[in-house]
């Protein structure tokens, strides 16, 4: 399971984190950041100064390793292949598959659906088993790029490794706080797959605690209150609303309030 | 990381003609036409995925049909004359921040290129590019030619329409060809090619905007068919030559008239001479710059 530390909502590393401490993981391997990331200093986030991070974790008595990395800036493919050398030669790994979030424009009330793209017909079929959604169609418009997840998944089929990036949609207005529901959604697929049982006690909390604190906000604030309503009957919002919106919803959810 | 070939057809001592974009796009636009002209057949491509970030993904029904990356592909014709390797690259590969390829992914490229030319047994390479002038949009563009070695100059000097680095006022014989179409000339010469970089003119006060400058590219192409002894007919070019002159002139109609009668004083001195008060200052080139600027970023429906 590859996550990048530069995703929506931060699904990708929270679902590797979570499924870390679940399963007591511990470190494998790491690549060094030489010649990938930008060495002239350091980035502050949080008041904390950031590194770049490359890490392999292994989970003793389960069929999983995790990646947890930074999307490197330079050479990418020489990047990729390092992480499917390692993945390929020391782990014997057999299927990729990398998470994400999307930006959502509906409502945190509305159930979670997990995407997959494959990199085969066969992982494609393999996949039908799960409540996924498997019928994608995309192509990457003018001035977008396609995602680092595609380069992989491109870059795993050249090697014959069966691999598939999944997504899970994260309320626009939850993507700079934190989204538990689509994080959920995601690791329930991999205890599924890999058979891992989770223990998923604590993300339900923090479900809940997001629910109420979220419920609290809509009774307070009829105006917020009144944008989710829209979303959550299939209205769009105007430009000023969801700006509105993502701003007030951060402030109280990080807030606390 | 390297290159794929889909044949390898025995050719016989050929010439390879590079090219990347640039500025105006003048190199690119020459040479792509010579190879429709020519009808030169696809021999093969660089792995271009050592090289840059994929440009385009393509899913469908789920699942990941196609990565799509800038191309670099070799193309080839036999012609009576002599044997042609032709090399375009759609993109330079760069570390994200500059528009032109430096360092040691421009190193590799070039040698990779070189590796091919040398694998069909080719000695002489000719890239092409623009050359920044301080000339006028209506006037025709020469061709600047840089070779990598001093026994080329008399060749160089032979073709019709060209200048040296020295002909040029101030310059003094000096100069840069920035980007793989400068740094292949470098390489080439380590490895004992002969080459030559032919580069179109382009006014001073168009080739800072994102459009192509097809006047320099038809220098270029006639240099380069005298150089290999083609005929190429001209029609395709000349059409764009005819619709860029519109459409810059209809900017140009839009100038302050004051800048215009700056501008016009182009179409009389081929060169200023830096060591004298030249025709334009450079005070009057910072607003003329900025003039043009405004107004093509006014036009509708440009990027």
């Amino acid at each position: 399971m590859i996550a990048w530390n530069q995703d929506a909502g931060r699904v990708g590393p929270k679902v590797a984190d979570y499924l870390n401490k679940e399963l007591a993981s511990r470190e494998l391997a790491e690549i060094d950041p030489e010649g990938f990331f930008s060495l002239s200093g350091v980035s502050v986030e949080d008041d904390i100064a950031q590194f770049p991070e490359s890490k392999f974790y292994w989970c003793r008595g389960k069929s999983l390793v995790i990646f947890k990395s930074d999307i490197p800036r330079y050479e990418w493919y020489e990047f990729l292949s390092l992480v499917l050398d390692i993945a390929e030669k020391y782990c014997k790994v057999k299927e990729i598959y990398t998470v994400g979030g999307m930006v959502s424009p509906g409502a945190h009330t509305t159930p979670r659906l997990l995407l997959s793209v494959a990199n085969s017909t066969e992982m494609k079929r393999m996949l039908r088993k799960y409540d996924l959604i498997s019928d994608m169609d995309y192509e990457t418009q003018d001035g977008q790029r396609p995602t680092f997840s595609s380069f992989l998944l491109w870059a795993a089929k050249r090697r014959n490794i069966a691999g598939a990036s999944l997504w899970v949609p994260v309320p626009f207005y939850l993507l700079a706080v934190e989204d538990p529901g689509a994080c959920k959604k995601v690791t329930e697929f991999f205890d599924r797959r890999f058979e891992l049982n989770i223990n998923f006690a604590d993300m339900h909390d923090e479900i809940t605690r997001q629910d109420r604190k979220i419920a609290q906000i809509r009774s307070q604030l009829p105006e917020l209150d009144g944008y989710i309503n829209k979303l959550e009957n299939d209205l769009g919002l105007t430009v000023d609303e969801s700006e509105k919106l993502v701003k007030e919803m951060e402030e109280w959810l990080r807030g606390g309030y | 990381m390297g290159f794929r070939l889909y044949k390898e057809p025995r050719l016989d001592n050929p010439v390879l003609i590079a090219c990347w974009p640039g500025i105006g796009n003048i190199g690119i636009i020459a040479v792509d036409i010579l190879r429709r002209m020519v009808g030169a057949e696809d021999l093969g491509e660089i792995e271009s995925w050592d090289f840059f970030y994929p440009r385009r993904v393509l899913i469908r029904d789920g699942e990941l049909k196609d990565l799509e990356f800038p191309s670099n592909k070799f193309y080839f014709k036999r012609t009576e004359k002599m044997d042609l390797l032709l090399f375009i690259g759609e993109e330079q590969p760069t570390d994200g921040t500059k528009a032109y390829a430096e360092g040691t992914k421009a190193y590799r490229m070039a040698n990779l290129v070189l590796d091919v030319a040398l694998k069909f047994g080719c000695r002489k390479v000719y890239t092409s590019g623009a050359a920044v002038a301080p000339i006028h949009h209506t006037a025709r563009s020469r061709v600047w030619v840089v070779p990598n070695r001093e026994d080329l100059i008399d060749e160089v000097k032979s073709y019709e329409n060209t200048v040296l680095m020295s002909d040029i006022e101030g310059r003094d014989g000096q100069g840069n060809i920035t980007g793989l179409n400068g740094l292949l000339l470098g390489v080439a010469k380590k490895r004992g090619l002969e080459a030559i970089c032919v580069m179109g003119e382009i006014p001073i006060y168009i080739h800072g905007f994102p459009i192509p400058y097809p006047k320099g590219s038809k220098a270029v192409l006639e240099v380069l068919s005298t150089v290999l002894g083609i005929e190429v007919q001209m029609d395709e070019i000349n059409a764009l030559v005819q619709q860029s002159d519109r459409e810059i002139e209809s900017v140009y109609e839009r100038l302050p008239s004051e800048i215009r009668e700056q501008l016009d004083k182009l179409k009389y001195v081929a060169y200023a001479r830096p060591n004298e008060p030249g025709p334009i200052t450079e005070e009057d080139k910072k607003r003329i710059l900025q003039e043009i600027d405004r107004l093509f970023k006014k036009e509708p429906g440009r990027d």
